[in-house]
């Protein structure tokens, strides 16, 4: 149970800082609102166009718009040393780890939640699909970014080229649960059910979530002591 | 065929070549790395000359 | 003796590979559909297969380094990481090349050669960061850890990309029961194999050697230092 007490308190400070400042959902939201606009002078957002294409246009503004907050997520901690006093508390590192990304994905799912209808808007997007599955595919996809996103944060908070580095890093290691939340996402868009071949999509995004969560847990002590 | 031909070539001279470009690069690399150690080598036993006297 | 393996596996992998590329150029027959372009594959598997077990040997490596602290381990692993870069890279554009005579394109977005370039870009950043820490010690923990993630990762992008259509030629050795292709032209592949596994040996042995040689540069930097 202590496990637990320590990780939701680190999850709380984060989520209390962020709130209180509120720095990430903001540049975050207009990062996601930005890239919104871009896409559409890329392509003519008529909607039989966007409907192929809503779930990847989706989750790349996720994924971009995430890796902003992610990013801060370690980092700013460096400020006064706090990283260091963190570190030094009786918090394990899985425990900071997990606070951490339980707090980002919070914040994601805000971001995404408000990104949302905006993008319904700009390209006409009709939601005939299952509300339902939908929503699982977004907090499956979502935790697969965060958790990548936030150990990756954690490698790379004292390195000299940080903002450069991050994505560079990150995003190779995401295209699987993006693939998956893409081709779920572009099938819900369109109202298609989703079928039994289908179903491996979902069956990746649980598997990479599982996965990637545990080698992050069992690695993030390595990285970030010393 | 005969196009088919040519290809095969380009494909060879392309894996070969990078790895000849590879393995120069390595040997320049190794050149330098001995020099440099030389330098650094040269460079301690002058110090250390200087603190013997 | 380092030296002496190293030569001996240049010369056993360029004698090997002498004789391979007399039976490839002159024995084998041209293949049905494909042509000449088809002696191309016998560089572009054998790189493929090599180059990808390479980059799991470096993870084990990166994994020893985690257990045991010791620093050469760190160094066997960006070797080896090294080394299997560069015949990932030289896979990949042996395959574009034959992709672009057989398939008319130069790239084709199917499973392998997406999920080999995803493999080069991760492994561009395993470089990236190494140049980016100085203190030996922690540069060999996040290699290791980014060594473990990536390797991970490749599988299971390997895997999801599987389940779009592919345009990669069918499985077309015997072993995995595919098409199989005519006996005598089997052979030379595997001695191939061999061959690239030799080289690539010799290149990492030679890639540690020189990483011992600038360990030795900084810590005689550091001692002059002292002075």
């Amino acid at each position: 149970m202590n496990f637990l007490r320590g990780t939701l308190a680190v999850a709380a400070k984060d989520l209390r800082s962020e709130i209180r400042s509120k720095e990430s959902i903001n540049a975050s939201l207009a990062f996601a609102l930005v890239i919104l606009l871009l896409f559409s002078f890329a392509f003519d957002p008529t909607s039989d166009q966007v409907r192929e294409i809503a779930g990847g246009l989706l989750w790349l503004v996720f994924a971009f718009a995430g890796t902003l907050i992610l990013n801060r997520s370690f980092a700013r901690e460096l400020v006064n040393d706090c990283l260091d006093a963190l570190l030094a508390s009786p918090i394990s590192g899985a425990q900071l780890f997990l606070g951490k990304a339980i707090a980002n994905f919070v914040i994601l799912i805000a971001v995404e939640a408000l990104a949302m209808p905006v993008f319904t808007i700009f390209y006409n997007v009709r939601w005939t699909g299952s509300i339902a599955l939908m929503v699982a595919v977004i907090l499956l996809g979502t935790w697969g970014l965060t958790v990548i996103g936030t150990l990756f944060s954690a490698m790379t908070v004292n390195l000299r080229l940080r903002e450069l580095m991050l994505p560079m890093l990150v995003y190779p290691m995401m295209i699987p649960a993006l693939m998956g939340a893409i081709q779920l996402s572009t099938l819900l868009v369109a109202g298609e059910p989703v079928g039994a071949d289908n179903q491996i999509w979902f069956r990746l995004l649980v598997a990479f979530d599982v996965i990637f969560s545990l080698l992050a847990l069992a690695l993030v002590e390595t990285v970030l002591v010393g | 065929m005969d196009r088919n031909f040519e290809y095969m070539f380009y494909g060879f001279t392309v894996a070969w070549l990078i790895v000849m470009v590879y393995v120069i690069s390595i040997a320049l690399r190794e050149r330098r790395l001995r020099d440099e150690l030389d330098r650094v080598k040269r460079m301690v036993e002058d110090q250390e000359r200087e603190a013997k006297k | 003796m380092r030296t002496k393996i190293i030569v001996l596996l240049s010369v056993l992998a360029g004698g090997l590979l002498a004789w391979n590329l007399h039976t490839i150029l002159l024995r084998v027959p041209d293949e049905a559909s494909q042509g000449a372009i088809f002696r191309v594959f016998y560089f572009h598997f054998p790189c493929a297969v090599t180059s990808f077990t390479l980059f799991f040997v470096a993870m084990f490596s990166g994994l020893l380094y985690l257990r045991k602290q010791d620093l050469r381990y760190d160094a066997a692993a960006a070797a080896i990481n090294e080394v299997a870069f560069t015949f990932a890279l030289i896979t990949l554009i042996t395959g574009m090349i034959w992709g672009r005579i057989i398939w008319g394109i130069w790239w084709a977005w199917d499973p392998r050669i997406t999920s080999y370039f995803i493999c080069l870009l991760m492994y561009f950043g395993y470089f990236m960061m190494r140049r980016a820490v100085d203190e030996p010690h922690r540069r060999a923990r996040l290699s290791a850890v980014l060594s473990i993630l990536a390797s991970v990762d490749i599988v299971i992008v390997w895997k999801s990309i599987e389940w779009f259509r592919t345009q990669h030629p069918g499985p077309v050795l015997e072993m995995r029961g595919g098409g199989g292709m005519a006996p005598g032209m089997e052979a030379p592949l595997f001695w191939n194999v061999l061959v690239f596994l030799m080289l690539e040996t010799a290149l990492v042995l030679v890639r540690m050697r020189q990483q011992s040689i600038q360990s030795e540069i900084e810590s005689l930097r550091r001692y002059a230092h002292a002075f």
